[in-house]
C-alpha cells in the first residue's frame, strides 16, 4: 500500500478520533516516523475537528473552575490527608473499643444487680407469704371468735398450774379452734393433748406443742363436748389420756 | 498561525508540567468551552456532563506528563479523554439509573434504535456533521464514537460481519473528513 492510499484509508480519522485499534496505533505512528506528509495530513484533521469543536462551544457553568481547581488542590493534598484521615478512624476504633468495654462492665453490673435484686424479692416474698399466712389465721382467729355459733371455753390451769387457754367450738360446723395464752414449755420428747369430754368419756381433739402466743390452733372436730381438758403425754401418743398429767380444764356450757 | 498555535501548545504544556496556576487557568479558560460541548453531544444532562468536565481537567493536570505532542495536538489528546470520561459516565450505573427516572428513556438500547435513526434537532458540531451521513455510516459512527462501542459489539448489535463493520466506518470516516 503506498502512502497516499495509507492517508485516504481513513486511518487518519480512526487514529485521531480514537477509534483505531491498539494495533493500527502502533502501526499509524510507525508511520508517521517515516513518512511526514502523514503527520502533515493528521495535523490537518486534528485541526479541521479542533475548529470544529470550538466553533461548537458550550461554557461551562460558572464556578467549574473554581469548583474544578479546588478539587485539583484536594486531590494533590490527598497524600498527606490521608494520614489525617486516617486519625478519626483510629479514634472511631478507639471509641468503639471502650464502648465495648463499658458495655460489658455494664452488663455484668446488670447482671449483678438482677441476681441480687432478684434472690432479695425472694426472701421478701417469702417473709410477705409468713405474714400473710399469719394475717390469715389472725383474721380466722377474729372471725370465730366474734361468730354467734362460736362456743369460748376458758380453761385454766390446775394445780397451780399457770396454763391459759382458750378454746373456740363452733356448734355447728363442729370445727374446734384452740389460742394458747399461757402455757409452759416441755421436754422434747412430751407434748400437750386436748380432749373433749363427752359424759366422762375423753375424746382425742389432737395432740400440740407450745405455740406462739394468740396464734390459733386448728384441732380435731367434735360433736359434743361437756368439757375440755389438756393433758401431758409422751410425743406422738396414742391411747387415752394419762389423767395425772391433767393440766388444764373448762366446762363447756351449753 | 499553525506554528504559533503550535509554540503555544508547547509553552503551556511545559508550563502545565511544573504545575503553574496560571497556566490551568489559562488552559481552563481556552478549552474547556471546546470540550464542554463535546462532553454535551455524548450525555444530554447538563449536571452530569459539568461532572464529566470537572474529571477531564483533573485528569489532564494530573496526566500531563503523559501527553506526547509527536502522536498528536494537545487538543486532540484533551478531546479524547474528554470522550473517554464522558462514555465511562454514559454507561456507568449511576447514570443509567438516573435516565431511568427519565420520561423519554435513553438507555443505550432506545439510543441505538431512536437517536441514532432519528438525528435530534440539537446535533451540534461533529454530530451535525455525522448526521449528514447516509444511514448506514451514521449508526456507526454514532454507535463508535459517541457511544464507545467496539467494532465486535457494533457488529453483534447490528448483525453485521466484523469486515464489513471495519470498512463502513473507515469510509464512514473518510467521507464524514470531506465535510469538516
Amino acid at each position: 500500500m503506498n502512502i497516499q492510499e495509507y492517508i485516504s484509508s481513513g486511518i487518519i480519522e480512526s487514529y485521531v478520533l480514537g477509534l483505531a485499534s491498539p494495533e493500527e496505533r502502533v502501526e499509524f505512528e510507525k508511520m508517521c516516523a517515516l513518512h511526514p506528509e502523514l503527520i502533515e495530513a493528521r495535523t490537518n484533521f486534528e485541526l479541521s475537528i479542533e475548529k470544529q469543536a470550538f466553533q461548537n462551544s458550550i461554557p461551562p457553568p460558572t464556578g467549574s473552575k473554581e469548583k474544578t481547581w479546588l478539587a485539583i488542590q484536594q486531590s494533590a493534598t490527598k497524600n498527606t490527608s490521608k494520614i489525617i484521615s486516617m486519625e478519626p478512624g483510629k479514634n472511631r476504633l478507639a471509641g468503639l473499643r471502650w464502648f465495648a468495654a463499658a458495655s460489658v462492665i455494664l452488663f455484668l453490673l446488670t447482671a449483678y444487680l438482677a441476681y441480687s435484686f432478684y434472690n432479695k424479692n425472694r426472701e421478701l416474698q417469702a417473709k410477705v407469704d409468713r405474714s400473710d399466712s399469719l394475717i390469715n389465721r389472725m383474721t380466722e382467729g377474729q372471725k370465730i371468735m366474734h361468730d354467734p355459733n362460736v362456743m369460748v371455753v376458758n380453761m385454766v390451769g390446775l394445780k397451780g398450774s399457770s396454763s391459759s387457754v382458750n378454746v373456740y367450738w363452733d356448734s355447728t360446723s363442729t370445727d374446734v379452734y384452740m389460742v394458747v395464752k399461757n402455757m409452759p414449755k416441755l421436754p422434747s420428747d412430751k407434748q400437750y393433748q386436748l380432749w373433749a369430754l363427752i359424759g366422762s368419756k375423753p375424746v382425742d381433739l389432737g395432740l400440740f406443742d407450745v405455740p406462739q402466743s394468740n396464734v390459733i390452733l386448728k384441732m380435731k372436730n367434735t360433736q359434743n363436748a361437756d368439757a375440755f381438758a389438756i393433758t401431758i403425754e409422751d410425743r406422738g401418743h396414742t391411747g387415752g389420756p394419762d389423767l395425772e398429767q391433767l393440766q388444764a380444764m373448762g366446762k363447756a356450757k351449753l | 498561525m499553525s506554528t504559533n498555535t503550535k509554540y503555544q501548545e508547547q509553552e503551556l504544556v511545559s508550563q502545565l508540567l511544573q504545575q503553574n496556576g496560571q497556566a490551568f487557568s489559562y488552559l481552563y479558560d481556552n478549552y474547556s468551552p471546546a470540550l464542554f460541548g463535546v462532553i454535551n453531544q455524548i450525555i444530554s444532562d447538563k449536571e452530569a456532563a459539568a461532572d464529566v468536565l470537572q474529571d477531564v481537567f483533573v485528569n489532564i493536570w494530573k496526566k500531563i506528563s503523559l501527553y506526547d505532542d509527536t502522536k498528536g495536538r494537545l487538543f486532540t489528546w484533551m478531546l479524547n479523554i474528554a470522550r473517554n470520561a464522558a462514555i465511562d459516565k454514559l454507561r456507568s450505573r449511576s447514570y443509567q439509573d438516573s435516565r431511568k427516572n427519565q420520561p423519554l428513556t435513553e438507555n443505550v438500547n432506545t439510543i441505538t434504535a431512536n437517536s441514532v435513526v432519528n438525528p435530534q434537532q440539537n446535533d451540534i458540531g461533529l454530530k451535525k456533521q455525522v448526521s449528514k451521513l447516509k444511514e448506514e455510516y451514521r449508526v456507526l459512527i454514532d454507535l463508535s464514537y459517541f457511544q464507545g462501542f467496539t467494532h465486535e459489539e457494533i457488529s453483534k448489535i447490528l448483525n453485521l460481519p466484523l469486515g464489513t463493520v471495519k470498512t463502513r466506518i473507515r469510509s464512514a470516516l473518510t467521507q464524514l473528513r470531506t465535510m469538516i
